[in-house]
């Protein structure tokens, strides 16, 4: 056994690298700049994680989502590393005050990009020897992420102002023009490229064209009816994620749940740890819910209303089959969800009319500042919000001065072509996605050839379009039935003591 | 029950307000809002039960519980978007008077519930997970209740005790609320053998409406409080450690205690830099909260006696009509001095 296999082993428990691992592992020990784009599932952490029980400092890892944050954390304080410390917001700071000082002594650092955009938090870093800067999700570095995160957009900067520490920049889908955003954006020109295919051969790709919106409401019923699970069921609106799980309830489609953004975060934990621990067969839900959650057996992803692009699709899918058996990917689709979709992808952007609108009542004569400040006027939502800070700080910066009712409507006529630009592009990714849909030759060959790759082979299960019987994802004839629910008293017991003992005290 | 608990829960409200008020009061005092106004509505309509404890209500749900009522005759739309019961109204909501979550205080514990029930739901997953031996994610992922937890757990030395404690604490504590109730509140938990349960999900095995279990669930969450600040769960009273209310509002605090230096209300509006009527809410806040505190510097005998006489026989809490009433002779702020005080001494 090497040293790097033996510390795997001795960190983490492995006896072997994964594919993939190893290679972006050397590289990065071996202080060079990294692209890895390695599919989800395939355990793209350690490739930060072993290398930081080899270098000397600290490693800083920046992380879009706190729930993916607090995920890892979560695994490595339960691996028995103390050394780890998150910042996801400012009331962190003030909590974390006492840590910032001793930041040099964790050896995990993990942080938001908004929380490196505080000038105290960069200061206590500047006092760190970081060893490593990992971005995670890289993707949303492009200002062509589908998941649009204008504070990434600085990372570069922040990197440099750290020293230009190594960088490793991970995700798991990037078409070729995100690559090269990520690296121009970073600054890491020279960086090794591991690219690893999208394509998940374990998981069939199939789309079901239906007649209506009620067909396909039917016709979803059925499979999650009938197909083995644990499943997941993507829908672009929380009504119909909650309507559906209701529906698929009633009759009996399993144990099933809804999960979307607008429940408080207790009762999306219980529902996500729920799924994790088997109690669900199927949730019903929105984007907001797959990141973060490690579940191998996933056998299903079926899709309501189709992604807004193929990377998101891409993403979404790739949650089944993490364990490498056969599993499903279904998406349905009748006419008039590509309007449906399109509104929903657009509901970010601002009509030309609104911001001219609100431009007009941008006070006259005064400070950018006061600019700013008209974005907390109710109305907006949070993207909306960020979208157009975004642009205010790019247009300040390129035209310092006073509001005047001259740099207003420059500022108008700016920024109404930058959301045009965005709107054009959404439009783009989306007309890709239902051309996908459309398709009527191999979907896997597509999927692939849109990330920059071609298909080597023929694979044995492939897709609706290369033939594809679905005989083999059916549902075991007996399904074990959920543990029945005990009286209070008993549950308590079992709590607290365990089970098998008998309780005394509840006959 | 046919009408929904959300009907269930106006109507209670519209008996204690008594056309008195408009539905966005209701709203305020569920949504638990921090004005005066609403904080004295609360004490005032002895709706301080209720107070703060369906902080995701909307308008839109009130008025359509509303319009239950109007429907099935049992509210009476007054004037614009005030209502009041009908005699019907009246007899139902006594017909259900069983369903009323009788520990709920949320005007003392609507802060500190959420964070009592994280350290609660934790522990009692750690200690499950550790006396069945497996390892586990935490059902909370607040940091300051991660810590709290860990810090608590390390200071209890024996995990098979503080499990054996925990057992029997909460076993005495549901035994003393509805069967229904202790259901709902075990299935809320974690352990090592089963996740919690969502609301939604502990409703459709109940066959009952979420709110309705929502607020059985804060009923026992706040009977455990209630038990533990009077000395009868040790283990619970450790669990609200620095938790423990506030009466007052921050500010009011303050004001109140430069009263008790001898400041005189203009003194204290120059001191603090605020309004008059600022100081005015203070001191209301100050004389419904504080027992014992005096309000005569503030209102004379006479005046207060007045003021009682009217509202008694006006049958009204209406500031503008006792002042007509006296003539105009009284001020707002001795009318709702007076009332403030007079809390809980009478009622419709
Ligand atoms: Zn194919």
């Amino acid at each position: 056994m090497d040293e790097l296999t033996k510390t795997l082993y001795r960190r983490f428990g492995h006896a072997s690298f994964r594919p993939g691992q190893r290679e972006v592992v050397e590289d990065v020990l071996a202080g060079r700049d990294v692209l890895a784009m390695l599919p989800t599932g395939s355990g793209k952490s350690l490739c930060y994680q072993l290398p930081a029980y080899l270098l000397q400092g600290s490693v800083l890892i920046v992380s879009p989502l706190v729930s993916l944050m607090e995920d890892q954390v979560e695994q490595l304080r339960r691996r028995g590393e103390k050394r780890v410390i998150a910042f996801h917001s400012l009331l962190d700071a003030e909590e974390k005050w006492q840590a910032l000082a001793s930041l040099a002594e964790f050896r995990f650092i993990y942080a938001s990009p908004e929380m490196l955009q505080s000038a105290k938090f960069l200061t206590a870093l500047r006092r760190v020897c970081i060893s490593l800067f990992v971005v995670d999700e890289a993707h949303c570095i492009s200002q062509w992420g589908y998941d649009f995160r204008p504070d990434f957009l600085k990372l570069g900067e922040i990197r440099r102002a750290l020293g230009a520490p190594p960088c490793l920049a991970l995700t798991a889908t990037a078409p070729p023009e995100v690559q090269e955003d990520i690296i121009r954006t970073l600054g890491m020109d020279g960086a090794r490229r591991h690219i690893h295919s999208v394509d998940r051969p374990n998981i069939a790709l199939c789309v079901e064209h239906c007649s209506s919106t009620e067909d396909k409401a039917a016709r979803l019923v059925d499979y999650a009816k009938r197909l083995e699970g644990p499943g997941i069921i993507y829908f672009s609106s929380r009504q119909w994620a909650e309507e559906t799980a209701r529906r698929l309830d009633q009759c009996g489609a399993g144990r099933v749940a809804y999960y979307h953004a607008g429940m408080d975060g207790e009762q999306r934990l219980l529902v996500q740890q729920q799924f994790l621990y088997g109690q669900l067969d199927i949730v019903c839900c929105t984007s907001a819910f797959g990141m973060g959650v490690n579940k191998e057996n996933v056998r299903f992803v079926l899709h309501f209303h189709m992604p807004t692009q193929l990377e998101a699709y891409v993403q979404e899918i790739g949650r089944a089959g993490r364990d490498g058996a056969p599993s499903l990917a279904v998406l349905f689709y009748a006419d008039g969800d590509r309007a449906m979709v399109q509104a929903v992808a657009e509901a970010e952007l601002l009509s030309p009319r609104e911001l001219h609108n609100w431009c007009q009542r941008l006070p006259q004569g005064a400070g950018w500042e006061a600019a700013m400040a008209a974005l907390e006027a109710p109305g907006f939502t949070d993207i909306q919000k960020r979208l157009l800070a975004y642009f205010l700080e790019r247009e300040q910066r390129e035209m310092p001065g006073w509001l005047t009712a001259e740099a207003k409507g420059r500022l108008y006529g700016r920024m109404a072509a930058a959301i045009e630009a965005r709107r054009r592009w959404k439009r783009k990714k989306l007309q890709e996605m239902d051309e996908w849909v459309n398709l009527s030759s191999c979907r896997r060959q597509a999927l692939v050839r849109a990330f920059g790759e071609e298909l080597t082979g023929r694979r044995d299960v492939c897709c609706d379009r290369c033939g594809l019987s679905l005989d083999g994802y059916g549902r075991a004839v007996h399904r074990p039935e959920a543990a029945p629910v005990r009286h209070w008293r008993e549950e308590l017991w079992d709590m607290l003591f365990g089970e098998g003992r008998t309780n005394e005290a509840a006959k | 029950m046919r009408h929904g608990y959300a009907s269930f829960l106006l109507a209670h409200c519209l008996r204690r307000f008594n056309g008195e008020r408009m539905l966005a009061a209701v709203y305020h005092v569920f949504s638990g809002k921090k004005s005066a106004q609403t904080l004295q509505d609360s004490k005032w309509f002895q709706l301080e039960p209720l107070f703060g404890t369906w902080k995701n209500v909307t308008m839109a749900a009130l008025e359509e519980a509303a319009m239950a009522l109007v429907e099935q005759r049992l509210a009476l739309s007054a004037k614009q978007r005030t209502y009041t019961l009908t005699a019907a109204g009246e007899e139902w909501l006594d017909k259900h008077a069983a369903l009323f979550p009788r520990h709920l205080n949320g005007w003392r514990y609507h802060e500190a519930e959420p964070l009592f029930w994280q350290r609660l739901s934790l522990i009692g997953q750690t200690l499950s997970n550790l006396v069945h031996g497996r390892r586990f994610a935490p059902i909370c992922r607040d940091e300051r209740t991660l810590q709290w937890v860990k810090q608590y757990l390390l200071a209890k030395g024996s995990r098979q005790m503080l499990a054996k404690t925990l057992h029997q604490e909460l076993v005495r504590l549901l035994e003393a609320v509805s069967e229904e109730a202790a259901t709902i509140f075990t299935l809320r938990l974690t352990s090592a053998v089963r996740i919690g349960w969502t609301m939604e999900q502990i409703a459709a095995h109940l066959q009952k409406e979420a709110l309705y279990v929502q607020f059985q669930f804060r009923n026992v969450l706040h009977y455990m409080m209630a038990e533990a600040e009077v000395g009868r769960a040790p283990m619970m009273a450790e669990l609200m450690s620095g938790l423990a209310p506030a009466v007052l509002t921050q500010s009011a605090q303050k004001t109140y205690e430069w009263l008790r230096k001898g400041k005189t209300m203009e003194a204290i509006a120059e001191i603090r830099r605020l309004k008059r009527s600022t100081i005015e809410d203070h001191i209301v806040e100050i004389a419904a909260n504080v027992p014992g505190f005096s309000i005569a510097p503030f209102v004379d005998d006479e005046k207060a006696a007045a003021i009682r006489a009217a509202a008694q026989a006006l049958r009204t809490r209406k500031l503008k009509e006792i002042r007509e009433a006296l003539d105009g002779k009284v001020s707002y702020f001795e009318i709702r001095l007076v009332l403030a005080k007079e809390v809980g001494r009478w009622t419709s």
